[in-house]
């Protein structure tokens, strides 16, 4: 246990619960050893409706976790969604005391409480409160000020609320397992933190994963998180579309946009028929392709543009300034057609992307379902951060260590 | 008809709030007779809509008792003839704080019942304006029948963090209007189930409870539900971390102000949601007013109360909440309220028979058919946008053939 510790990351998905258990290893990186899985009943729109399935299901995948690592869980980080979670950017301010010109370090703890002291809905409360830059007597974008002379401490933060007993759900279904609760980490964040780089950090991106319930979405630039959402429609909606627009049940619309939609402009697509054969309750019909997608891209292109309305909104020419463009993750990110549809709505480069800098179980991390949960184990590995000196790694934990608060419930 | 009950009662806007208030509810229900507005900024008076407008204006250092003796008479005649005076306003500004309990006095001195609902300023106003603001309170309180108060600090939690300062303000105004109209329309109800002024001033009436107002509205075949809950979720129902009011509540009045084809069942269902949502030993009682055209919203008032109550000196038999919902407006209702009450008794009782479950439930069918699986799961709204009926529905969307797609 010295230099390698053992982290596990637990996403309870509207579609799938997972576990993943990941090494952290000397060098920064972090190794996959195995993940636990099952379809998740109980989850609708990323939370909790129904606790004691969910229970149930969460100890599946954790023995299922436990069989193919042969790692005994007993604490876990855990990835929180839903669309009570709003978020914003507040400015804390501090004056040192006269006797006093240097900063220190309790003087960052100070301008976080400043910058926290805005009234929330009653029934919220923080989940995080992430420092974006701080500013020492007029000097922008000090990365640490500690030690630092000044005499006005000032820091930009993105807050993101929720409510309360909504989050607690989540919680309560993993202590009802025994399990021990390391953080909880909200989901956006999780994934931006395993399928982004730091240079694409400081480049600016916005990283959308696109789930089965929700979709989540975070804007990154000049190194640090600028906005960041959750909008409750996801890969579900799709399905349900088609269900309602082609008239088929449900299980069948699901396989029938997973084998054969396309988010692509349905104008440009070459139209079809497609055959659905008969089945034991099933009567065998014919699709058409054209109708198929114009559902799906009309759903797809939609969230697409809430996306953008809300970060336009949250201002202006932001998405021009992310060099790096848009990341999709996600399952969604496996429909066809999904990236250029967002790149005719963002008007940005855009690529699907999963988990890098990962080593391990190479099916998992090529899977773009598995980001949020690979990225709880980066997220954990970097606030434990007792790593070597000169990685990336090791300086973002440094940076992330003291600003990530563990949340206080 | 409805003149004549509404002339017989004065709502009376003082101060800068009052004014706006008055305005709003002026705007909102342009037929309402029986505005006033006093205020000390003449501007301020030339801009209101309300007809009736008292000039307060005192020269700099001049007493304001006397300012006061310079409009009292004109304020005697405006009100007189009246039963009931509602007087508004915040607390905390000069002109509120002095005014607000000169007039309640000569109100009541005129024998006229006086209800008051002030606002208490918030905190970042100063404590300076608080103070004076607690100090008038008293006074109103010892004056008044019944005083309706609205801590602004308490509307907060309904405020957004990022809100602009106005928009507090705002805020502040809409929930007094809210309050001022619940008791306006509790005062009111002629319908067949009545709130008694003995009703309101036992919610009201006692020191150190807090009272707490939810007002919603809504339209369409699910109104009922939709009311409920917008009336459920008003700030002042809530107590900052605590959550709803009601349940901690000692008495509610819930009022149901509607069209005409508003149900018996819609009436019992709303009882029995606020029986569900407020403690065993809390006291309901229920109004209904039911004359407004079909197709008129339905709006639902609450007012409640919680900590140490005064019980109404008479305790009425009858008025609680059992025989409220299973009222056949009883035999007394009538002679209670004889002239209005004719025409809606008979509007009241005849949708019981047809009616009620027929109405909701085609609706709801279609409606659900549309959200398919997340039928039952917390709507996506956003900018009012049911997201989770799908895109192509809700933009109009012909898909190519779907019939065809059916072959066997």
């Amino acid at each position: 246990m010295a230099n390698e510790q053992i982290f596990v990351g637990l996403e309870i998905g509207t579609t799938k619960i997972c576990v993943i258990v990941a090494e952290g290893r000397a060098d920064g990186t972090i190794s996959i050893l195995g993940v636990g899985e099952t379809p998740s009943r109980g989850v609708r729109k990323g939370e909790i409706v129904d606790l004691a399935t969910v229970s149930d299901c969460v100890r599946e995948a954790l023995l299922d976790a436990e069989d193919k690592t042969n790692v005994e869980i007993a604490n876990v980080w855990v990835a929180i969604t839903g669309s009570h979670f709003r978020s914003f950017n507040n400015r804390g301010t501090f004056m040192l005391p006269e006797d006093r010109d240097e900063i220190l370090e309790e003087d960052l703890q100070t301008v976080e409480i400043n910058a926290k002291e805005v009234s929330l809905p009653a029934a919220n409360s923080f989940l995080h409160t992430i420092i974006q830059s701080y500013h020492v007597d007029g000097n922008e974008n000090v990365l640490s000020p500690v030690g630092m002379a000044g005499s006005r401490l000032e820091a930009d933060f993105h807050i993101i609320h929720g409510v309360k007993t909504r989050i607690q759900n989540t919680l309560r279904c993993i202590e009802s397992l025994k399990l021990g609760i390391e953080d909880v980490v909200m989901s956006s964040l999780a994934s931006a933190l395993v399928v982004l780089t730091q240079q694409q950090k400081d480049l600016g991106a916005l990283v959308i994963d696109m789930g089965g319930g929700t979709t989540d979405y975070l804007v990154y630039l000049d190194g640090a998180i600028r906005h960041s959402g959750v909008l409750a429609l996801g890969g579900d909606h799709i399905t349900n579309d088609i269900s309602i627009g082609l008239r088929l049940p449900i299980a069948r619309a699901e396989i029938l946009k997973i084998k054969e939609g396309s988010a692509d402009d349905p104008d440009k697509s070459e139209g079809g028929i497609i055959t659905l054969k008969n089945d034991p309750g099933f009567h065998g019909c014919e699709i058409d392709r054209k109708a198929l997608n114009t559902v799906i891209h009309l759903r797809v292109r939609e969230i697409f543009e809430l996306i953008r309305n809300d970060i336009e909104s949250s201002g202006e020419g932001m998405l021009g300034m992310l060099g790096a463009g848009v990341m999709i993750t996600g399952g969604c990110a496996r429909l066809r057609g999904i990236a250029q549809l967002a790149e005719e709505v963002f008007e940005i480069p855009v690529q699907l992307t999963r988990a890098k800098d990962v080593g391990g179980a190479t099916q998992t991390f090529e899977n773009p379902q598995f980001s949020t949960a690979i990225g709880l184990a980066k997220y954990a590995m970097a606030v434990s951060g007792n790593l070597p000196r000169e990685s990336i790694i090791q300086k973002v934990a440094h940076r992330v260590g003291g600003l990530f608060r563990r949340k206080q419930r | 008809m409805s003149t004549v009950t509404t002339m017989r009662r004065v709502l009376v806007g003082v101060g800068n709030a009052g004014v706006s208030v008055l305005d709003r509810i002026a705007v909102a229900s342009p037929g309402l007779k029986g505005l006033m507005v006093i205020n000390n900024d003449a501007e301020s008076l030339a801009a209101s809509v309300v007809s009736t407008r008292i000039d307060f204006s005192n020269e700099a250092g001049e007493d304001l008792a006397d300012g006061f003796l310079a409009i009292e008479e004109e304020y005697a005649r405006a009100i007189s003839g009246a039963t009931s005076v509602i007087l508004c306003g915040g607390l905390g500004g000069e002109t509120g704080s002095f005014l607000l309990p000169a007039l309640a006095a000569r109100a009541k001195a005129d024998g006229i019942t006086t209800l008051a609902s002030v606002g208490i300023p918030f905190s970042f106003e100063g404590r300076q304006k608080r103070e004076l603001a607690t100090t008038a309170l008293e006074k109103l309180r010892a004056l008044c029948d019944a005083v309706a108060v609205i801590d602004n600090d308490r509307l907060s939690g309904g405020v957004p963090s990022t809100a602009a300062i106005g928009e507090a303000f705002q805020e502040a105004d809409k929930a007094l209007q809210s309050s001022v109209l619940a008791i306006q329309g509790m005062l009111s109800t002629s319908g067949p189930v009545k709130i008694t002024r003995t009703d309101l001033a036992a919610v009201l009436g006692s020191q150190g409870a807090i009272t707490h107002f939810g007002h919603g509205r809504a339209a369409g075949d699910n109104r009922l539900h939709e009311a409920l809950e917008a009336s459920f979720r008003s700030p002042l129902l809530t107590i900052p971390g605590k959550g709803s009011a009601l349940r901690e509540a000692s008495m509610v009045l819930l009022l149901l102000e509607g069209p005409s084809d508003l149900s018996f069942a819609e009436v019992q269902r709303a009882v029995s949601e606020m029986e569900r949502m407020t403690g065993d030993r809390c006291q309901i009682k229920v109004g209904v007013h039911a004359s407004a055209a079909p197709g008129a919203p339905l709006d639902i008032s609450i007012i409640a109360s919680s900590g140490t109550l005064r019980q109404p000196a008479v305790k009425k038999a009858g008025e609680s909440l059992a025989s409220a919902a299973s009222t056949q407006p009883s035999p007394r209702e009538p002679a209670a309220a004889p002239i209005p009450g004719e025409v809606k008794e008979v509007r009241h009782s005849k949708p019981v028979k047809q009616n009620p479950v027929k109405q909701t439930q085609g609706v709801l069918d279609l409606e659900n058919y549309q959200r398919g699986r997340f039928d039952k799961s917390e709507p996506t709204i956003v900018n009012g946008d049911d997201l989770d009926i799908p895109t192509f529905l809700r933009k109009g969307i012909k898909l190519g053939t779907p019939r065809d797609t059916e072959k066997n």
